[in-house]
């Protein structure tokens, strides 16, 4: 096991564009070239960055505390930076300092030296040196520099400063005062990249310290950052805490599969264990930030909760069984069912997974009816449009867009690292930001305009936004049945029809609203009326429910359509078809890293498909509801860091995933599963090592021809910059002809009701210690202040939510932005809790468009 | 004066004529043949005077000296300095894996319970094993220990009928060795 990581120098600049881009976003704007003189050697860099990394491009190291390019603009905090600059008199902070052309620099000089030296000396006044104890030893910039730049002795002999240590900054961090250098990495991190304002720096002089500003904990989506962006051990992992050193430990790249962002993440490994999860930077995808769901989930996967043995229903209860036996039994019932059989497959599998799993189905058993999409209609002309590499928006295209429009989506639930790229380019490069959702967003502050619309009403907010941009179709009208306001809508119209680069984000929840392809008909016009496919830097960004839904798509795990979105002559039955059809047409039911009772937005259904079903296979980490109720046979599923494959970014780009770790018990490879299973249902699928199913990928994908992990490398590479892009069939049609949408429905005289999914659920966050308290805070209801008045609710009250003829309790929130005459519930579907009445209200209500009401009492 | 032999026989210049001494005696030949024995015996007759010098190991041990390198000891607090008395002295910073030449330390560190300390810092040893079999008593260990946790100590007596009980752990390491070995004395 070794690390792929390639080694980047961070003092030596290998190309002008960060990992991760092939081409810089056509927002950004050029930078001349321009050369200066540093240490006596001439050396050209681009016009206008710092410095520090001007300097870079001549291989000289100026050493940094306070500046993180991350982080946007520079402070000069820390002081360590220090050059000589001919012609201004004074030292210059070589972080904050704009590189000029025929600027002359010098960083060895005396007066240089001497300052660097009285700037280790005056940090490491009060800074502890308890390095022994402290976590940060081996990988602590403040060691390094103090050997490197430092003068070797300090004149204090005074009292160092004190405080209690290490105080719990939250159930995830620990903070250790007495240690920090005051860099402001961290409050800049919570103020002015996740923008949560948490982190502030109180108290004055000596007494300055890093806390929240009323002693709460700092619980935040992203608050793992920090411990990774302080450069002495003042903020360390809870986690992580003690269990290894830099010099005990190997790290192994891969990329987390916990939802679409897919963040390339870096696992430190001890004693083949995960020890703590860090980010690698790729600009291309996630930027060099984590969310902690990602960066804490490996606790869960070393805890109890995991199956890492083969089980075998016997009787009421699932046994461990041999491989063997678990094998020689799921093939008995494949064999018996045969084309009768069904598959579904969930985000966390890889693309060679589910390749396989494709060809198991079709080659071993002739059953077409398998899918890795939550249903709906398929239409080629809308699939094939939409995967258009001239609609295609990047990852950095987000940042520079100048007109970014967020459709029915919270990227901070759906898809985090998201939040955090719009966050960047709204701060940092004007993108005006246009919201349209029914729950108030996140992104709801930075916004230029916010439309709030009715739950379910994201088509017809389209449709209305393509009538004000001159579509034809009445905007008034359009906006009544999207909820929205009209001048909202032609101000978001305008906004972005003025656009040259106009992005647009959009969940693949508008594809599963029960009108089947009809909303991506109106995303599809939306494009064409923008001008999308001429405009360089504009495109779309689909919001995936899934980790790898793109994936799993293209590579052709779909019943009606063959790998590559090519035709395909013998269509099955999609997810909501395979449901309805469980025990009649279907007999047999594999499910691969999937629980339809909480993934799938109708749970009543499928409960009830599954009792129906004859007998169900389930590969899976958990002991999940459908697994612990229905499965027969369970395969233990393999985790991020023990997989190989690849798996495609919502974007386009294709990344490799590297098994870091051994797998843990008798957990055996995916791909070794299924073949297992082809070879005792009489089908080759010839794989003995994971690279033959990228292989065969590679050969049977037109658009995915001819690719090799080689290729891949750590950066990935988006398909639609390489030549077999060429391969994607062209649509028939890109535009449509669409049909007037659904008015919202109506409240009946109550609240209406929203639903959200959180991002704190599933297996990995209910067993990571780090993260279980957030796991288990209870359902909650969100309300408007006027209706928590009306109704005489306030935070924090227990009351029933009812709607329709099903009921659920939970919890009041009342948040300020909830418009009124809203309920908003959290839609966490656990069956495991034994509230199944509450699951299946909000599966109706998330899985219908009609039911819509709600009833809060206390 | 002429020679009888023919001319044939004459010998050339470079013949050198060997000239052999007289026979030695009877007495002269005994001193020959004995003469380097004897001049050993005299030694070994000596010291015989002297005494044994033979050290009866195992019963008896060799003294070693004061900076000998021997078994790897770990330390407690012993003088009671703010309540530290029978603490561990190792914080486990993993300093002396970081040092070892030969990668046989293995240290695995855990967070101190502030009720129930083992060491004195904020973290502790859980794990702390010195594979023997594979150290080579360098003492680097002992160099970079920032808390004079670890020391080379006398104990030489290593060997084991198994490889895997050469692995030291923490308990052996803070164990005083069974029988201590004798330390040389001043001048000796």
């Amino acid at each position: 096991m070794s690390s792929n990581l390639q080694y980047r120098s961070p003092y030596t600049v290998v190309d002008a564009l960060p990992p991760g881009y092939s081409r810089r976003p056509a927002g950004e704007p050029e930078r001349a070239t321009i050369t200066f003189t540093i240490d006596g050697q001439e050396i050209q860099a681009p016009e206008g960055i710092m410095v520090v990394d001007a300097a870079k491009y001549g291989g000289v190291e100026i050493p940094v505390f306070c500046y993180e390019p991350k982080l946007g603009a520079p402070v000069g905090a820390c002081r360590m930076c220090l050059v000589e600059i001919e012609g201004i008199p004074k030292l210059q902070t070589a972080c904050s300092t704009p590189v000029r052309d025929g600027m002359v620099v010098v960083t060895k000089s005396e007066r240089v030296v001497e300052a660097q030296n009285g700037v280790v000396e005056f940090i490491l006044l009060n800074h502890p040196l308890d390095c022994p104890v402290c976590d940060k030893g081996g990988e602590c910039p403040l060691q390094d520099i103090s050997y490197g730049w430092g003068g070797g002795e300090s004149r204090m002999v005074e009292p160092k400063r004190h405080f209690e240590k290490p105080v719990a900054l939250s159930d995830a961090i620990a903070i250790d005062r007495e240690r920090c250098i005051l860099c402001y990495r961290c409050v800049r991190f919570s103020q002015e990249v996740s923008e949560d304002y948490q982190l502030v720096l109180l108290d004055r002089g000596a007494g300055a310290h890093v806390g929240t500003f009323d002693g709460t904990q700092y619980i935040a989506p992203f608050s793992g950052n920090i411990v990774e962006l302080c450069p002495v051990g003042a903020l360390t992992s809870r986690a992580y805490r003690f269990r290894a050193r830099p010099w005990d430990v190997e790290q192994g790249g891969s990329v987390c599969t916990l939802c679409p962002a897919q963040c390339n993440v870096s696992y430190t490994v001890r004693d083949e264990q995960v020890m703590r999860t860090l980010s690698r930077e790729n600009a291309g995808v996630d930027d060099g930030w984590l969310c902690d769901k990602g960066r804490f989930a490996y606790e869960a996967w070393e805890s109890d909760a995991r199956i890492t043995t083969p089980l075998v229903r016997q009787g009421d209860k699932l046994m461990p069984a041999r491989w063997e036996v678990a094998l020689t039994a799921a093939a008995n019932i494949l064999k018996k069912s045969g084309p009768r059989t069904a598959a579904l497959a969930g985000g966390a599998t890889t693309n060679e997974e589910g390749w396989l799993l494709r060809r198991l189905m079709l080659d071993g058993l002739g059953s077409p009816h398998f899918d890795s999409r939550r249903g709906g209609e398929f239409d080629f002309d809308v699939a094939r449009t939409l995967a258009n590499p001239a609609l295609a928006a990047t990852m950095p295209d987000v940042e520079w867009a100048d007109a970014l429009l967020v459709l029915d989506c919270e990227p901070v639930d759906d898809m985090p690292v998201l939040d955090l790229r719009i966050r960047k380019g709204v701060r940092r490069n004007g993108v005006k930001l246009a919201i349209a959702s029914a729950r108030p967003s996140s992104l709801d502050a930075g916004a230029t305009r916010v439309a709030r619309i009715a739950p379910g009403g994201a088509e017809a907010f389209t449709q209305a936004l393509l009538a004000a941009l001159g579509d034809g179709g009445d905007v008034e009208t359009l906006c009544e049945n999207a909820g929205a306001d009209a001048a909202e809508v032609r101000a978001i119209a305008d906004l972005l029809a003025g656009a040259k680069r106009p992005v647009i984000v959009w969940s693949e929840r508008l594809a599963v609203t029960g009108r089947g392809a009809a909303p991506l008909r109106a995303i599809c016009n939306l494009a064409d009326r923008l001008g999308i496919a001429a405009k360089d830097g504009a495109g779309l960004l689909e919001v995936p429910l899934s980790a790898n839904a793109r994936g799993l798509r293209e590579i052709g795990l779909l019943p009606t359509a063959a790998p590559g979105l090519m035709h395909c002559d013998n269509p099955g039955l999609d997810a909501t078809g395979i449901a309805a059809a469980c025990g009649e047409e279907i007999s047999a039911l594999v499910l691969m890293n999937t629980d339809p009772l909480s993934d799938y937005d109708d749970p009543t259904a499928w409960s009830a498909a599954l009792a129906k079903a004859g007998a169900v296979i389930s590969f899976s980490t958990w002991m999940d509801a459908a697994t612990a109720r229905h499965a027969d046979v369970v395969f233990p599923a393999e985790v991020g860091p023990e997989k190989d494959g690849t798996v495609t970014h919502p974007d386009g780009r294709i990344q490799r995933l590297r098994q870091t770790v051994e797998r843990a018990g008798e957990v055996n490879a995916g791909w070794w599963v299924l073949n297992e299973l082809g070879r005792r249902v009489g089908v080759d699928l010839g794989v003995k090592v994971a690279n033959q199913a990228t292989a065969q990928i590679a050969n049977h994908v037109g658009i995915y021809a001819g690719v090799t992990t080689a290729e891949l490398g750590g950066d990935g590479v988006r398909w639609q910059e390489r030549d077999a892009a060429a391969n994607l069939p062209r649509p028939a049609r890109t535009t449509f002809d669409l049909t007037p949408p659904p008015a919202a429905p109506s409240s009946d005289g109550y609240l209406r009701l929203g639903v959200f999914r959180s991002l704190w659920s599933g297996g990995e966050v209910v067993n990571a210690a780090t993260l279980a308290t957030l796991a288990a805070a209870p359902r909650r209801v969100e309300l408007s202040p006027v209706d928590g008045e009306r109704l005489g609710l306030t935070s924090g009250d227990a009351v029933t939510v009812k709607t329709g003829d099903g009921e659920m309790s939970a919890v009041v929130a009342l948040r300020d932005a909830v418009p009124a005459g809203f309920a908003f519930v959290s839609a966490d579907l656990r069956l495991d809790e034994g509230d199944e009445a509450a699951v299946a209200t909000l599966g109706r209500a998330l899985a219908s468009t009609e039911e819509r009401s709600a009833e809060v009492t206390k | 004066m002429s020679d009888p032999r023919p001319n044939r026989y004459q010998l050339g210049p470079d013949v050198v004529e060997v000239q052999r001494a007289p026979e030695p005696g009877v007495g002269r030949s005994f001193y020959r043949a004995f003469r380097e024995t004897l001049r050993g015996l005299k030694t070994t007759l000596g010291r015989f005077a002297e005494g044994t010098v033979t050290i009866q190991y195992p019963e008896e041990k060799t003294p070693v000296y004061p900076r000998f390198r021997g078994r790897h000891k770990l330390h407690k607090f012993e003088a009671e300095i703010d309540g530290t008395a029978g603490l561990e002295k190792c914080v486990g910073c993993s300093l002396c894996a970081a040092a070892c030449p030969a990668d046989c330390i293995r240290v695995v560190a855990a967070d101190n319970d502030p009720e129930n300390p083992t060491s004195a810092g904020e973290r502790y040893a859980a794990v702390y094993e010195i594979n023997l079999a594979r150290c080579i008593f360098c003492g680097y260990c002992e160099l970079a220990c920032p808390f004079d946790a670890i020391t080379l100590g006398h104990d030489y007596e290593l060997s084991d009928y198994n490889r895997s009980d050469l692995i030291f752990t923490k308990d052996m390491l803070l164990d005083e060795p069974a029988e201590r070995t004798p330390l040389r004395r001043e001048g000796e």
